[in-house]
This record gives C-alpha cells, structure tokens and sequence, in this order.
C-alpha cells in the first residue's frame, strides 16, 4: 500500500463492515482493538448508518495477544445474546487478530451449541492484500450462502437488489430511486435490498424473488448462487440517464417476462425531457464554443464512472476527459486505476473540465463540491433523501449539477 | 455487588492490564491513543506527522489531521502496512516515507506506529536512529498500540514525552516558567489565579500543550520551574527534572487546602517571591468549603463514571479526609504516576474496584444496582436516581484554592438538588 498523502482504498475488514451495518436485527462483533469499530462506527454515523445493526467491539489487551486468549469474544456474544437478542452474529476480525491467526471460524463452529437460534457468522477477508470491494463481495456473497432459507417463490413477483452498500457516496438514495421506478414500472416491491435497506428477515426469505438486480460488480457471485439455488435470473447494471434507464427498464421487462407500464415510463421521460430543453442551448453553446468547459472527468468505483460517462458522452454530448476508478482490482483500458500521483495531476491540469470525483479530491483541487460521486467523503451525510444519481430522477440531477457548475464558470 | 466480582481492586492493579470492563462489549468504547496522539501533533506549530498502520488507522486520520491547525506549513501523511511487510517488516518503506517528507521540507516529524506495527514488532527507534543524519526534520516517535491501554490518554502523555526528546539544553532564565497543561489561546479556559498573579509578577509563562510551537518544546529547557496542571504532563515534567534539573510542581492532583499552602509556598521558595496576602481571600472560601463538607459529606459511597475526566484516585485519597468511601472507580487510563495513589490510598484503608466503563446502556443498572449515594460523572442511560456531580470537564485546567471551592460546592450543590427533587 505505501505512502499516501490521501485517503488511501479501505481494507476488505472494511468493505465487510460497511456491507453488514445497515443488516437491522442482526449485531456485528469485532474482535480487537476498540479503536477499530471506533473508527468503523464514526464512518457509518457519518455515512448515515446508526441504530441498525448493533455494532460491537470486545478489545484485546497484550494478555489475549501473547496467550491467544479469546474470551472476552465468549462474554460479549453472550451478553449480546442475552440483553439484545438479534438473530443473526457477524464476527469481523480486526487487524491485530489477523496477524496473530486468530481463527473466529472454530471459536463460532465451537460456541454455535450454546446459540442453537442464532447463527454465528465469522467473516475472513481480513488480510493485508485485500482491498474494500472486495470485501463487500465476499460479504454479499457469504451472506447470501448462510442466511436465505429455502423457500417458494412469491406468488406476486418481487425483485431483489444486490450491492446497495454504505460504502458508495449516496447509496440510499439511488436504491430509493430504483426501488421507485421498479414500482412504477412494473408495480413490484422489493423482497430485499442488499444490504442498505434490509433486516434479517429480508435476507432470509430473498430465494423468493423473481429478479436480482445487481448493481454493481461485486454483487455479481452473490447473484450466480442465488441463479443457481434458487433459479432467480439476474441483470447487472447502473441505469444512469434517461436512455439508460429506459433500457434498464426494458432489459428487466425481458427477463420477468411482463409489460412494464408504458404511461409511468413516458410520464418520467416527458418531464425529464421538459425539464430539461430550456438547458439545451445552452449545453451546445458549451460543447462548442468551450469544448474544454465541455469536458468531464470523473473518478470514483469503476461501475459509477462508467455509468455516468456513458450518459454525460452519449445522451449530453459531453467530450470525454480522464477518468479513473479507485480500486485497482477494476482497471480498464477505458477506465485505469489510478495512483495519488496521477489523479493529482489530472485535476492540476484539467481546471477548466467538469471534475466529479470523491469529497477529497474535490475539495484539495478547489472543485465543486457538489459534483461529488464517490467517497472518502468529507461531510456528515444524515440526510438520506437528496437526489440520487441513477434512474429519472438521477438523470435530472445530474443534468441540474452540470449546468449549474458550468453556469459558476466565467463564460463569453 | 456480584457484577462486578470480576473486577479488580486498586491495590492489585500494577498497569492498564489490571482495569478490566465493567461489562464485557463495547459501544461505543474508548478511542485509541491514535487518535489523540495525531490530534497533539497536528497542533503544534511546525510538526508533521507520519501514521504507519493499516488503511482503518490511515483513513480515519484524515478526520483528525482535517482539523489540524497549521495543515499550510505541515504534512500529515501516511504509512499503509501491506501483506509482505505484516510478515517481513516495514523499515524500507518507513525510511523511505520519511526522506520523501523530509525533501518536501518537514521541519519535524512525528512518527506515529499503531498497533499492527507494534505487534510485528517495527523498531522504530532503531530506524528513527538510522535515519535522522541523512534528514534535515528533526524525528520523534510513538508507540500506539492500543492493546497496550484501554483508551487515550498515553495518546497524549506518550507524545509529550516524545517532544521531550527534542529539547536542548539551554541556561535557566529565572524569569521563565513552564506551564504544562494549557494552550496559548484557551479562551474557553479560565486562567487560574495562580497564573495570572505569576504574569502580574512579570513571569514569562511559556505554555506548552496543544497548538505550542514545536520551538517552544525545544527550547523549554530555560525554564526556571515546571508548573503542571494536566494529568497528561506528569510524565514530560518527570523527565525534564531528571535530563535538566528543572524542578516541577503538580498542581492538578491537589484539593486539600493545607496541601495548597504548602505547595504555593515552595512556589515562592523556588521563585524568590512572596505572595503577600493574595490568596487569602480564596483560600478562606475554600477552607469553608472544607468544613461545610465534613458536615455533609462524611460517610457517603460513591462511584466514578466514564464521564469523570479527573484522575479518580488523587481525587479519592482527598475526599477520604471527608471520610466519603468510593465503591467503584473508572479508570480512563492506569498513569504512571498511579501506582504512587494506590499506595497512598492502601495505606488509609481505601481499596475500590477498578474498572473501564464501554458501555452506557449495559454498565447503567449496574451501577445503580451497586446503590452509591453519589456519581462523579455523569450515569447515561441510568435512571436518574442517583445523584451525578455533572459537567466535571469544566475542572479542567483549574487548579488551586478556587478549585478545590469549585468542587465541594458542586458535590454538595448536587446532593441539595437531588435531595429537592425527591431524591434521597
């Protein structure tokens, strides 16, 4: 990992944690310093993820280290048993029990006797080389191989989304976004939203479902062994922008084999594209007389980057500037990963292009802080209503920033 | 009191290792000494600092370092361990990290391990040795493992220690004296009386906490007297009497008014001053705070909450001149200075449980359950029938006859209050 002058990726210990907060009725136990879950937390409430899952840490002390003693994780599952009674225990290692090997799988496949109703799940994924998305994956996944039980499917047809997580900038939004035009579309409500709105019972009964929306990459394993329990389908994809939605809509109508609503489809598209029209002379007046204001850059997770690209370039006419995604586990030749060094230099010497990227690096180039699009963040976000980026209501959004952001820049 | 059997007495304490939990998992708990080790840095003028840890240390950081006073003139990076350096060590990778903050022109660093170095067992110190010639920054370092403590403080007193290590040895100016535990700018903070009649006096006081300038640690060897008036600095001025002879006086840990007059007298020993008559008019205030207190305080039990930031053992071996007998005693942190206390308390008969307080909503009905008549500290999520001297944070920094008025008044203002509302 190295030197960093910024925030550098999360851990995988961290991509799990930021999966299995907001999993209401279940609690998460982290063996290891407090500082740890200390940290975890503060990003959660920061996130806007308190009171969901009952988020605990037990500490270890030099004793534990040298001794391999892991009581204390025996008293606090059974004082959380005792006071709290969630149904399901997430065990996380932290970092220092990862180096000594501590191995929480045989402490939970020991102590699951004494809990015979709730099941102790210990997570790994906690080593050094493994970055956060990755540990969002192995978390969707896990969760989807311990936790459904066998069931029929839904008379009435349901959908589930994979990879709503509190780790991507304003998940909340964008799932209430789809969960609305699912509505909408098809007048389908949810079985489960993996993971931001979901309790224990929704993951439970997901193998009802007649669709897995995934989006985003690293749902995709959670999706192939839930296709292959279940025999739910599934569909991978952000819907950004009003085209991309529209599509979205009709891949998912191919798949659930039912005619989506045509007047809520048109009924969205009309006032997108009213709403919009007063702006286009203007955006073509940019395009044109100010390709370089013209142009946007974008940095973030990979399948966020592309998604909003893919609308700004191909709906809105926008030239195409650096972009980047933030896990090196997802480069492309379209999209690289890259270092500190690299996009620091990119937001130097592209001052007059659209930049939307991370409240860091928005912030250290003097951008727009609200063209934000991906974290670390550098706000509180307890506000779980603002508009989100995907879907209709996304695509106006995102409309809205640009021209404003473009309006703030001094123009002939 | 079978729910806390589990917990040990002061006398058998020897280190942090000994405070176990009140109860057994944390939420929210203690924040590591990370955290407050980088919150000191970052606000010492001309400090930089280096975390080498993992990316929770790292990223978390950042909100810390985002506050940091002089972030125009300093950096604040970090170190991220990866999987080959858990196992063979991160020393290349450090020293390189250090050199890179050197050319970008750090005038001094402080490095600052967290727990996954430390358990690899990273020696520091022999790279910090290794590396200082070939670097203009001038290097400290820290230990922070968390597994070491419970909480914070060492966060604090560890790095001042480690500014220490920076100081030079200068002639004594008997015009100079070192006030350890208060800002520059505390305007938030009520000067003590104390102060302010050393500055009347024509004292220079040189302030040394958080937001001093890295110089003036370097240069606090001049001082003539080291006043300390913070828990956290008991350890610096230790070693400042030791390296460079400069005697010092603990302020924060006395109440008792006779222990006051004596102190403030070697004071003026020490200074070649006389307070006249200054502090005659607080310290009769004080002194009637005393003996309204052996009236109403004698015989009451109490406990010392999380939410109690005065050293809770200095503050017991007072109170047992009231004969009040403490029960139950948080204990943010296990100070050096402590094992002095819990011999002193052992040797009048005093030996509370210790214990460390993670949990508000779990410790609450155990507390209540131990039926003490008084709390310092706050109980959150208790019931309110016990009675809790609140807000004591506003102690801090406070010294002397006014304070130890401040707190007595305050102790039987609450008990007045409580017994008005209903209570008993």
């Amino acid at each position: 990992m190295g030197l960093h002058r910024f925030s550098p990726p999360l851990s995988g210990r961290m991509g799990i944690l930021r999966t299995l907060a907001p999993i209401r009725d279940s609690a998460i136990i982290e063996y290891g310093c407090m500082g740890h879950m200390m940290y975890g937390r503060m990003f959660l409430n920061r996130a806007g993820v308190s009171g969901m899952a009952k988020t605990y840490s037990t500490h270890i002390d030099e004793a534990d280290i040298s001794l391999g003693d892991t009581t204390r994780l025996n008293r606090a599952i059974a004082e959380i048993v005792e006071k709290d009674k969630p149904k399901v225990i997430f065990l996380l290692p932290s970092s220092v029990p990862q180096v000594i090997g501590t191995d929480l799988p045989a402490i939970c496949k020991e102590l699951q006797p004494e809990y015979p109703d709730i099941p102790l799940i210990p997570f790994g994924y906690g080593g050094f080389d493994v970055f956060g998305y990755r540990g969002v994956q192995e978390a969707l996944l896990l969760l989807v191989k311990t936790l459904p039980i066998d069931i029929e499917k839904s008379k009435q047809k349901t959908f589930n989304i994979i990879g709503s997580c509190a780790d991507l900038f304003r998940f909340q939004a964008d799932a209430d976004e789809l969960i609305r035009i699912m509505e909408g579309s098809f007048g389908i409500t949810p079985t489960c939203v993996m993971t931001s709105h979901t309790n224990v019972d929704d993951i439970w009964n997901m193998g009802n479902a007649s669709i897995n929306l995934v989006i985003r990459r690293e749902g995709i394993p959670a999706a192939e062994y839930l296709q292959e329990r279940f025999g739910i389908p599934y569909l991978v994809g952000r819907p950004y922008g009003i085209k991309g939605t529209i599509k979205w809509i009709e891949d998912i109508e191919k798949i659930l084999n039912i005619p989506s609503n045509i007047e809520f489809i048109k009924s969205e598209e009309e006032i997108a594209k009213n709403q919009t029209l007063p702006t286009i002379p203007f955006f073509k007046h940019i395009f044109r007389s100010h390709p370089e204001e013209g142009t946007i850059c974008l940095g973030g997770h990979a399948d966020v980057v592309k998604g909003i690209l893919t609308y700004a370039t191909e709906e809105m006419m926008f030239n195409k500037g650096p972009c980047w995604c933030d896990s090196s586990d997802m480069s492309s030749e379209e999209i690289p990963y890259l270092t500190e060094e690299e996009w620091t230099a990119i937001i130097k010497s592209n001052k007059k292009s659209l930049l939307m990227a991370s409240g860091e690096a928005l912030e250290w180039g003097g951008g727009n802080l609200s063209l934000q699009i991906s974290n670390p963040d550098t706000k509180w976000r307890l506000n779980p209503y603002l508009s989100p980026f995907v879907g209709f209501r996304g695509a106006l959004n995102l409309i809205d920033l640009w021209l404003n952001a473009a309006l703030d820049q001094d123009h002939d | 009191m079978n729910r806390i059997q589990h917990l040990k007495k002061i006398a058998s304490v020897k280190s942090n290792a000994g405070i176990k939990f009140l109860t057994s998992a944390a939420f929210p708990g203690s924040h590591c000494p990370l955290h407050t080790s980088l919150a000191l840095s970052t606000n010492i003028r001309g400090m930089s600092t280096l975390v080498v840890g993992t990316a929770e240390c790292s990223i978390y950081s950042r909100n810390v370092v985002k506050k940091a006073r002089y972030s125009e003139e300093t950096l604040h990076w970090m170190y991220v361990l990866d999987s080959n350096e858990v196992v063979f060590g991160c020393r290349k990778g450090v020293i390189d990290a250090i050199k890179e903050m050197d050319k970008e022109g750090a005038e001094a660093i402080m490095v600052i391990l967290t727990c996954v170095p430390e358990v690899i067992g990273e020696d520091i110190e022999g790279i910090i040795h290794e590396v200082q010639p070939q670097v203009k920054a001038r290097l400290s370092s820290v230990l922070m493992g968390h597994f070491r403590c419970n909480s914070h403080p060492s966060g604090y007193w560890k790095t001042l220690l480690s500014f220490g290590g920076m100081m030079e040895k200068r002639d004594i100016n008997s015009n100079i004296v070192n006030i350890l535990g208060r800002s520059t700018d505390e305007d938030n903070i009520p000067m003590p009386e104390l102060l302010m009649e050393l500055e009347k006096k024509g004292f220079h006081l040189r302030m040394l906490a958080p937001k001093s300038d890295i110089k003036d640690f370097i240069g606090a060897t001049d001082a003539k007297l080291n006043l300390v008036i913070s828990p956290y600095m008991n350890p610096l001025a230790d070693m400042m009497d030791k390296q460079f002879s400069i005697p010092f006086i603990s302020l924060h840990e006395i109440y008792n008014v006779l222990e006051i007059d004596e102190t403030y007298r070697k004071i003026e020993e020490i200074l070649s001053i006389s307070w006249d008559n200054r502090f005659d008019e607080l310290r009769e205030k004080a002194l009637m705070a005393e003996k309204k207190a052996e009236k109403e305080l004698g015989g009451l039990r109490y406990i010392s909450t999380g939410r109690n930031p005065i050293p809770p053992l200095a503050l017991a071996f007072y109170l047992n001149k009231f004969n009040m007998i403490p029960i139950l005693l948080h204990m943010e942190e296990f100070y050096p200075d402590d094992r002095q206390w819990a011999k002193k308390l052992e040797e009048v008969g005093i030996n509370p449980f210790v214990c460390h307080m993670v949990n508000d909503k779990r410790d609450a009905p155990v507390l209540e359950e131990l039926e003490p008549d008084l709390s310092f500290g706050e109980i959150f999520e208790g019931t309110g029938k016990v009675p809790c001297v609140s807000y004591l944070y506003e102690l801090y920094g406070q010294i002397g006859y006014e304070r130890t008025s401040f707190l007595l008044n305050r102790i039987m203002n609450t008990l007045e209050n409580h017994k008005n509302k209903g209570g008993i």
